[in-house]
């Protein structure tokens, strides 16, 4: 076995290493030099497409077809999209390995899965008009550049909202770059646009010249995470500058006359130039290493290295774990390789290995994680093996540790070498797969239809499956061949009373591909309502699809159903379907009394609720804008209740035709005595501000009429709607009591009796002030005891009075009490009576 | 390892915080915020304007003024998303905004308490979906204290009993749900009434959609989180239809007076700041003082003071304020100050922001106190407590027919009316129809035509409806189970207490100074059988009272009371696999015995005189040696309700104009 060293390089003082991990990837046939290249991140599926631009080696008869073909990193094809949708400008990878075609009128599409399926949208925004230039992207979006040197920013792809950045200057753009949201300084995508000698910062807000005069710039490359930026000028030089632009790291000079035809980050180190079959890596202060190949070479950058892609191999460029460095190196003597020696040593039986552990003894528990580390770096499996062994060996001489770092690697490599191999073609690094999460592996897997391996890798790492099943069975009603009860028993026997199970995605994959009658029967396996609604309304299953929203019980579900229905039936029809279904009917009723009272009115009357009718009415008049129209919807909706007979509708009537009696009463008023001017009420809140007549009850009228003296038409008002003389009365004392008419009130006095008793009037007037005409009332409220209306008498500062009250009744202890209470004069009266009570 | 509170006020408060500002943070800059009114309460009780105004908030503006202007790029609408007005709402204003505005904005909004698919169809329609970036604020439940819980949907009464709309009923459910998902299922689902039901319902149903949708994300949590819950004891529903008499009464408690005079929405009330800033206006001048400035006051369940008074009867506020009146003079006064040692000196001054704080929370609750007694005092409240009263000791409700119809000669506010007659209506299943039909008259004749509506929805509520079912020839007597009786439960559930101890309670009856409130009743009849089975029926020799009385015995008294009161019962347990409870109960360490969570869900809105008695109960179960064994009550509900607002919502508000 070849040392693992044999592939390092080294750049500066640290090491870089070159991995080997498909060999014959494409087919030698391909010009590889003529297509455009991106790869997924984290070792993801590689697109190809034809670079338009260059020339095509005829081949006589072969009508080349355009098209999008996309690979595993093992060169094996996964998919070839055919494309004839115009000039592709932009082609990318997010994140999750949705595959983003741009054309040059702005139209994107998101190849979602690796199964050709796409959602389309617009970037607007002028788009069409300037035409795309190209698009840079990120792990959830993308940036595209127009015609016009307009920016327009995407930054999610399940929502895409196209967002237009500042506007940069026009004149022509020489390279560009952007940095990811995550790692700008202001948490938004920024754009770094080199045009004419300097450089331009934008984001949403604001365009910004930074003022670097050393350009033109021909590349701009951000590192993985935007801690630096690296430019290449047009005198050869690559200049690397920190993230936040505040100092200038390094500069190199490659002396060379070609511009390169690629610049990207290795790492976040290294920065590599690529020419047609060279590759320079450059280190900090200047350092640089080369790298020579035979055939034409492609960059694809991922977070921790740099794939090289040529038609013959596929590489892993990166900088040598720290830990694989601590134990390979050549003359270390750390205690990580004298643990892999001994191990090594061990296995010839040499008793020198524990002569090396005792050496390393104090040191032993860094040395096995550190073998540890390394094998989860190390790609190659005998390496893998010789470390974890040696790990394995000083952990076994180590009293405690544990061994939790050590299980979990030895599955990890599992996994990743299951994936890493070439059928599979996911060369994953260690790092890449923490950042990735196991979950998206598996996903990546489903979405390669690999689905025994996924269902293995979840297996073995405790993960769900449910998902993988769901596109498992997907896949199923969308290819299989059999019959459409074997399919549905199939994958009912596989699946049913799994959690997680989404069967309204399998039955809408079965609806989607026209097997409707077996959408149908899944979709009865799927207990969540909310995802049968839609798909039922998509097939046009109305009912059903109104039962099931009703049942579950939430109206968000059962309004869109109804809104549905009610853009698509007739209206005879749209009542039908609800009137079976009461929760239907008022969701309708209560969504249209606030908007549509049309359709409130059909309800009612084919529903025949006269009364519901005839309130509409009633509530549409007290809308109308004047009093006639209000008169005759009044009309009609007392008309509208003619035929019934019970009592709830006769009481209806009587009082809608008082309404309309009222009303024309009080606009008679109005027109005899002017609008109720100056006119003050203490009125209800829902009569006030109003200075009119109309509107206000049969009670408030005849108040307003009585405070303005009109007491004839008050009173035919009450002859009118037969008020009762207890509530004239009170109608009448508090009218005049707001208006301040005290001679009429005494006036009142002089009457023998009154409906209500004589006390309120002496609250009232009490309250309102005047004690005078207050005690007027004292003496005829004969139904009271003695000691209330001495009371009366006191709350009116008649004390003198109160006394001779109390003195009448002969109650001493009474008068002594209002005697407390006096003074001055009083007192004097109130002590005279009292001692004339005492000589009694 | 500290055991696990389920329904934890400050946890739920704590998240709806954060997602809030997490959400507002997404928005870069600074930003206008479009709130709707029923929300803003909510917001403010959850996170201080200063909050907000660091993630960026620079004006707020009301959904309902339609006023928001263009100062700034962003704007932010935070709105329900149930109501398709609100939505047209919404996209009416991004649509005005994007006509009348120089500037391009960008438009966000949160759904509260979820996007809902109506509103991207109606934004689709309206076309504005494209315009701005939709996101929801999962605001469920809104902590108003430690033991309650409030979805804070006001019109969920008008809602679920005029216009039959189940809305609230699913919301309530979906934040049952999540609380259920958290610390496991309710062992039982108890309660009455038929919306009751249909929430009980539901929530067996999202269990099943659960255990089908969500685990595919995390496997373990909701495995366990499917079990039934070793710290919840049981869920109480109580449907509000089942007891509409206890709302539309007053409310006797300080804490409840405060909601009838200056109506408390989300914990604050707005009072006329001539009352408490503390000169108190002269006598005669309220009515021209009502245009003065109001000031906001929040209703802090924190406060020390206020613990003591809010639950308390108002009849010993006074003496309660007194008592803590003197209290701080003598921590504070004089001589605590003479003669002391320096590090005496150093802690009193210490104490003295507390007291402070003390302090103007006395006065504040003083003046508070005595504007309440102000109104307290008034003819027309004493009138109309008079009349409650009486009819809720079970007099003959016609005796009172008199008192009321002298107030509305004497145009007392028409809400008062109302609650005066639904009272009379729902405590006797019903109005000859005779009576009825006059009262009804009258209150048209007294409050004008409008009302025909008003009175024609509080028959559709239910409130108002003549004797023997509602009209269409029904035989007289009633359907079991159609209408609360409340002639055989006055005795079997002791609703009318007439030894009732308002200064040392010995009852929830001190809560409304007579009447035990049905809802509670019924609760208790569940959780408290033993001591409401010795207030029903004392036993003879009071030393065999607590093992002996066969009332307690099962649920013969909720049982018995259910057969009287309108709706159906229901009782479900829920289990789970045995594996996952022991897995749980080991989990959440073995408290098994005490301490457990009892929730009462009240769907359509709860009274705080409710809460007050529920406290009470509360309290009791805690006591040691009682039979809840140390059981914690948490109250939710669909929001907070009074009388006032029950028939607020069916008043037509319009008038007949020139």
């Amino acid at each position: 076995m070849s040392k693992p060293t044999a592939s390092w390089e080294k750049l500066g003082d640290k090491f870089y290493r070159k991995i080997q991990l498909y060999t014959a990837v494409f087919d030698q046939d391909l010009e590889l030099e003529n297509y455009n290249v991106v790869g997924a991140p984290y070792s993801g599926a590689v697109a190809i497409y034809r670079d338009e631009n260059k020339i095509t080696t005829y081949r006589g008869g072969q009508v080349s077809k355009a098209s999008i073909d996309i690979y595993s990193c093992a060169g094996k094809l996964i998919r070839r999209i055919n494309w004839d949708k115009g000039t592709i400008k932009g082609l990318g990878w997010s994140e999750d390995e949705k595959l983003l075609v741009v054309t040059s009128d702005g139209t994107v599409r998101c190849y979602y899965d690796l199964q050709g399926d796409f959602m389309p949208f617009t970037l607007g925004h002028g788009a069409d008009e300037h035409g795309v230039q190209s698009c840079k992207f990120y792990g959830s979006g993308f940036v595209a550049l127009l015609g016009n040197n307009n920016l327009i920013s995407v930054s999610s792809y399940t929502e895409p909202r196209p967002k237009l950045l500042a506007i940069p200057p026009t004149e022509p753009v020489v390279s560009w770059s952007i940095i990811p949201p995550a790692y700008s300084l202001s948490r938004s995508v920024e754009v770094i646009l080199a045009i004419g000698e300097t450089l331009y910062v934008v984001d949403a807000t604001e365009a910004e010249n930074r003022n670097f005069d050393a350009g033109p710039f021909r590349h701009i490359s951000v590192s993985p995470r935007g801690e630096f930026l690296a430019f290449y000028t047009d005198d050869g030089k690559v200049w690397v500058v920190s993230g936040d632009w505040s100092d200038k790291l390094s500069e190199y000079d490659s002396k060379v006359k070609t511009v390169p035809k690629d610049m990207q980050w290795c790492g976040s180190n290294a920065v590599a130039l690529a020419w047609e079959d060279e590759v320079h890596l450059i280190g900090p202060n200047g350092a640089v290493t080369k790298f020579y190949y035979d055939a034409w070479i492609h960059l694809l950058p991922d977070v921790d290295g740099l794939r090289l892609l040529t038609n013959d191999v596929c590489e892993y460029l990166q900088k040598v774990p720290d830990a694989s460095v601590e134990v390979f190196r050549i003359g270390s003597d750390s205690p990580a390789a004298n643990l892999l020696e001994a191990s090594s040593l061990l296995d010839q039986k040499s008793p020198k290995a524990d002569d090396l552990i005792q050496l390393i003894r104090p040191s032993l528990a860094e040395a096995v994680d550190t073998c540890i580390r390394a094998a989860a770096n190390e790609y190659n499996i005998h390496w893998q093996k010789q470390l974890l062994r040696a790990a394995s060996f000083g952990k076994s001489v180590l009293d405690l540790y544990s061994s939790d770092d050590f299980v979990d690697t030895c599955d990890t490599l599992r996994v990743l070498n299951a994936v890493r191999f070439y059928e599979v073609g996911l060369p994953i690094s260690y790092e890449q797969y923490r950042r990735l999460t196991p979950e998206k592996l598996v996903d990546r897997l489903t979405n390669r239809n690999e689905y025994l391996l996924a269902l293995r890798v979840a297996a073995y790492l405790h993960l769900p499956t449910s998902h993988i099943h769901g596109h498992w069975a997907q896949q199923k009603v969308r290819v299989s061949t059999e019959t459409e009860e074997q399919i549905c028993a199939l994958i009912v026997k596989k699946l049913h009373g799994k959690p997680g199970i989404s069967f309204e995605e399998i039955a809408r994959a079965a609806y989607d591909e026209g097997r409707v009658r077996l959408a149908t029967e899944l979709l009865n396996y799927e207990p969540r309502a909310g995802k049968q609604v839609p798909l039922l309304l998509d097939m046009k299953e109305d009912n059903i699809a109104l039962d099931k929203a009703i049942e579950s019980g939430d109206t968000d579900l059962v309004y869109h159903v109804l809104l549905h229905l009610r853009k698509k039936l007739p209206l005879a029809s749209f009542f039908r379907v609800i009137n079976s279904r009461p929760v239907a009917s008022a969701l309708v009723e209560s969504s249209a009394s606030d908007q549509d009272h049309e359709l409130l009115k059909d309800l009612y009357y084919q529903d025949d609720r006269r009364l519901d009718g005839s309130n509409l009415l009633l509530s549409q008049a007290l809308a109308s804008p004047s009093v006639a129209s209000a008169i005759d919807k009044l009309k009609s909706a007392s008309t509208y209740l003619r035929d019934s007979r019970d009592a709830a509708a006769t009481f209806q009537r009587q009082a809608l035709d008082d309404a309309q009696k009222l009303l024309r009463l009080q606009e008679q008023f109005e027109k005899d005595l002017g609008p109720r001017d100056g006119v003050t009420s203490p009125a209800p809140p829902t009569a006030a501000a109003s200075s009119s007549f109309v509107g206000l009850s049969a009670h408030h009228t005849v108040s307003a009429l009585l405070r303005q003296g009109h007491t004839k038409r008050a009173q035919k008002v009450q002859s009118e709607f037969k008020i009762p003389e207890k509530t004239f009365a009170w109608l009448r004392l508090r009218a005049l009591v707001a208006e301040r008419h005290w001679t009429e009130l005494e006036e009142l006095a002089k009457a023998k009796k009154s409906p209500i008793g004589w006390e309120p009037y002496f609250n009232e007037v009490l309250g309102a002030g005047n004690t005078r005409v207050a005690s007027v009332f004292i003496p005829k409220c004969t139904g009271l005891s003695v000691a209330e209306r001495v009371e009366m008498w006191m709350k009116c500062g008649l004390v003198v009075r109160a006394g001779e009250e109390a003195s009448k009744a002969k109650d001493r202890a009474l008068l002594e009490e209002v005697a407390a209470k006096a003074s001055g004069s009083a007192k004097v009266e109130v002590e005279r009576l009292l001692g004339m009570m005492g000589k009694r | 390892m500290a055991p696990i509170t389920p329904f934890s006020a400050s946890e739920i408060s704590e998240k709806a915080r954060r997602d809030l500002l997490l959400l507002l943070e997404g928005v870069r800059g600074k930003k206008n915020l479009v709130l709707e009114k029923a929300l803003a309460g909510s917001v403010n009780l959850l996170v201080k304007s200063s909050t907000l105004q660091e993630y960026g908030v620079d004006k707020f503006f009301f959904l309902e003024n339609d006023n928001v202007n263009s100062s700034q790029r962003n704007v932010v609408f935070l709105v329900r998303g149930e109501k398709a007005k609100t939505v047209m709402a919404v996209a009416n204003q991004i649509k005005r905004l994007r006509r009348d505005s120089q500037i391009e904005h960008e438009f966000s909004i949160f759904w509260v308490p979820r996007r809902t698919l109506v509103s991207d169809q109606l934004l689709e329609e309206a076309g504005v979906l494209g315009e701005a970036s939709v996101s929801e604020w999962p605001l469920f439940f809104v902590p108003l204290a430690d033991d309650v819980l409030s979805l804070e949907v006001d019109d969920a009464v008008t809602d679920l009993y005029l216009r039959q709309d189940p809305t609230s009923i699913y919301l309530a459910a979906r934040a049952l749900m999540q609380q259920q998902q958290k610390h496991g299922l309710f062992p039982r689902i108890i309660g009455k009434g038929d919306n009751g039901k249909r929430l009980a319902d539901l929530l067996i149903r999202m269990r099943t959609e659960v255990t089908a949708g969500e685990s595919s994300n995390s496997a373990s949590p909701s495995f366990l989180g499917l079990a039934p819950s070793s710290t919840v004891d049981s869920l109480i529903v109580i449907d509000r239809a089942v007891d509409f008499p206890t709302v539309l009464l007053t409310q006797l408690t300080y804490e409840g007076l405060i909601d009838e005079v200056f109506n408390i929405s989300a914990n604050q009330t707005e009072v006329d700041s001539s009352v408490v800033g503390g000169a108190a206006p002269q006598p005669g001048q309220t009515g021209s003082a009502s245009t003065s400035m109001k000031r906001k006051i929040l209703i802090d369940p924190k406060d020390s003071l206020y613990a003591t008074l809010g639950d308390a009867n108002f009849a010993v506020v006074g003496n309660l304020l007194n008592k803590a009146a003197r209290r701080l003079q003598s921590s504070t006064g004089r001589d605590q100050l003479a003669a002391k040692t320096t590090a005496e000196l150093r802690d009193f001054v210490a104490k003295l922001p507390g007291y402070q704080a003390e302090q103007a929370s006395l006065k504040l609750h003083t003046s508070l106190a005595e504007e309440i007694i102000k109104f307290t005092h008034t003819d027309i409240f004493r009138r109309s407590l008079e009349v409650q009263q009486n009819i809720m000791s079970g007099l003959d409700p016609t005796t009172q027919h008199d008192t009321i119809n002298e107030l509305i000669d004497r145009d007392v506010p028409l809400s008062a009316i109302l609650r005066l007659l639904c009272l009379e209506s729902t405590s006797n299943a019903g109005m000859r129809p005779k009576d009825l039909e006059i009262f009804k008259r009258t209150v048209i004749q007294a409050y004008g035509s409008q009302h025909i509506l008003t009175l024609s929805n509080l028959e559709k509520m239910d409130l108002l409806q003549p004797r023997g079912g509602s009209g269409l020839g029904a035989t007289p007597a009633a359907k079991p189970g159609s209408v609360t009786n409340y002639t055989p439960l006055r005795k079997s559930l002791k609703i009318w207490d007439d030894d009732v101890n308002e200064a040392e309670p010995n009852d929830i009856s001190y809560t409304f100074s007579g009447y035990a409130p049905l809802s509670v009743r019924i609760v208790q009849s569940i959780i408290q059988k033993h001591t409401l089975a010795n207030a029903i029926k004392p036993p003879s020799d009071p030393r065999a009272a607590a093992q002996a009385n066969p009332l307690a015995q099962g649920l013969r008294i909720f049982d018995d009371a259910s057969k009287y009161v309108r709706g159906v019962t229901f009782d479900e347990t829920q289990t789970g696999e045995e594996k996952a409870i022991k897995a749980r109960s080991m989990l959440n360490g073995s408290h098994n015995d005490g301490a457990k969570t009892i929730v009462v869900f009240f769907l359509g809105g709860v009274t705080r005189a409710e809460i007050a008695a529920l406290r009470f109960i509360g309290g009791k179960l805690k006591e040691v040696g009682g039979e809840g064994r140390g059981s914690r009550i948490v109250v939710c509900s669909t929001n907070i309700i009074r009388g006032g607002s029950l028939v607020d919502g069916a008043i037509e508000t319009a008038q007949f104009t020139a």
